[in-house]
């Protein structure tokens, strides 16, 4: 992970101030090998679990791409729906999180029109420990407990207390995807 | 006339809407590339880790403030002869501990102290593994470390000086890695021994102790308190020494400096009375940075 360091550090280096230039490259120093053999882990873990209504995979060619699909929970508003998403992992995975978006429409107060969802994990209190599985669970129980208080949609914000017409929106908008 | 008035609220109307059309142009992702701007302004004008200055820096900082904090300066420079500041980005307890530890190493080529640690990592390892906690989620984070460990200590291919692990320790792909070590053995320690850090963790938060972990002690830039220092000191079994310097004063207008040592539960009590710890931090206010007794 520190051979690269070694060759471009002079022993009697001056102190390194980091630029703001560097700092935004941070990226590109983190080593990528390590990225891949953990998005490969993940991958790995993935197929293991055998957990039913969440899964992703790896587009062709691009690891760094993965779509997925978590379905409905059973006895939630969203049962017998299926939703695809898209996870786009940032360089420095796992410091960063992956970014991901509905790509089929869903209509629930934290997800937008264009598919954006608002969970903490994925902003402010992402860590290292979550992977591929977890983020994906988490998905899945959000939609079956949404945060009210700040919805993204407040139209389905509004709707929620009444699950009964609720569930009419969610089939009257669902369109799964082919 | 009317009209006008219509014309006048309509006007408003727009540009309230447009305000708010403002708003929520505010992405989650604007709001976390304007943070990396942050971090990055802060990253110039500090490092993670900075060079050893001597202790009067402090009172500098201060020449026009707090004459209590000065007088406590004073009182602290009978006992400490340098600083060495950590850059204020969430991590600097990790990263104090993180440099502070790895130099003491250095300095003292304690080898019985680097096979101590090394069992507890072990251990640090089956615990999150109990927990359930994937294997790659934190494996590179540990494996780095130990090849941190291995380096500081002198007669192998690897080994690095002094220089070398201050460039190290500026470096966020090794730097961030360490202090993401630590965040993972600290939050094992804590769940591990969640009915006595509970007690802790509800007087802070009003969070289960799971919870904290995940919000409070897993995602980088979080704040460390004493709950985290506490765990992660009994975790390594390593003692740490924190300086408390703020405005406090006692009632008889008497300059204290006071200061707790963290002593692992685990560790020899015989041991734990006699020794100082190793590693001192400074504490103020929010922040950590390393001190240097005389």
């Amino acid at each position: 992970m520190n051979s690269g360091n070694n060759s471009n550090t002079p022993a009697t280096a001056a102190p390194v101030m980091p630029s703001p230039k560097q700092t935004q490259t941070t990226a590109k120093t983190v080593d990528t090998q390590s990225v891949l053999k953990r998005l490969q882990s993940e991958l790995m873990a993935l197929m293991m679990s055998g957990d039913s209504g969440i899964s992703a995979f790896p587009e062709e060619d691009n690891i760094f791409c993965w779509k997925g699909t978590i379905t409905g929970s059973k006895d939630t508003v969203f049962e017998g729906t299926e939703y695809k998403l898209s996870l786009s992992f940032p360089a420095d995975y796992p410091f960063k999180p992956p970014k991901v978006k509905f790509e089929t429409g869903c209509f629930h107060p934290n997800v937008d029109v264009y598919g954006n969802i608002c969970l903490d994990i994925l902003q402010d209190k992402w860590s290292s420990a979550y992977d591929v599985r977890t983020i994906l669970i988490s998905i899945q129980s959000l939609l079956g407990e949404p945060n009210i208080s700040s919805p993204l949609n407040t139209q389905a914000a509004a709707l929620w207390c009444n699950q009964e017409e609720y569930r009419k929106m969610v089939e009257k908008l669902y369109k799964p995807s082919v | 006339m009317q009209d006008q008035e219509r014309d006048v609220a309509d006007a408003e109307k727009e540009t309230l809407t447009s305000e708010t059309d403002d708003w929520k142009k505010y992405r989650d992702d604007d709001i976390m590339q304007q943070h990396s701007a942050i971090q990055a302004e802060q990253a110039v004008k500090v490092p993670f880790v900075g060079d050893k200055e001597p202790l009067s820096s402090l009172e500098a900082e201060y020449h026009l403030g707090n004459s209590i904090v000065l007088k406590k300066i004073k009182v602290l420079s009978e006992q400490y002869a340098a600083i060495r500041r950590t850059r204020g980005d969430g991590n600097c307890f990790f990263r104090s501990f993180m440099f502070g530890y790895l130099e003491h190493i250095l300095d003292s080529q304690d080898h019985n102290e680097v096979h101590h640690i090394k069992a507890n990592i072990e251990e640090c390892k089956k615990t999150l593994q109990s927990l359930g906690y994937a294997e790659f989620t934190f494996e590179d984070f540990f494996a780095l470390f130990l090849e941190q460990l291995d380096s500081v200590l002198q007669g192998s291919e690897d080994s690095i000086s002094h220089d070398e692990l201050l460039c190290r320790s500026r470096d966020p792909s090794i730097s961030d890695y360490v202090v993401m070590f630590f965040r993972f053995v600290t939050s094992g320690e804590i769940r591990k021994r969640s009915e006595f850090f509970e007690p802790f963790i509800l007087g802070l938060t009003n969070t289960s102790v799971e919870q904290f972990c995940k919000s409070a002690v897993e995602p980088m830039g979080e704040e460390s308190d004493h709950v985290q220092i506490i765990a992660l000191s009994d975790a390594l079994g390593v003692p740490i020494r924190v300086v408390y310097l703020d405005r406090s004063s006692c009632e008889n207008n008497s300059i204290n400096v006071n200061h707790h040592d963290f002593i692992p539960t685990s560790s020899d009590s015989d041991v734990s009375k006699t020794t100082n710890p190793s590693i001192t931090l400074l504490y103020r206010p929010g922040h950590y940075d390393i001190l240097y007794p005389k």
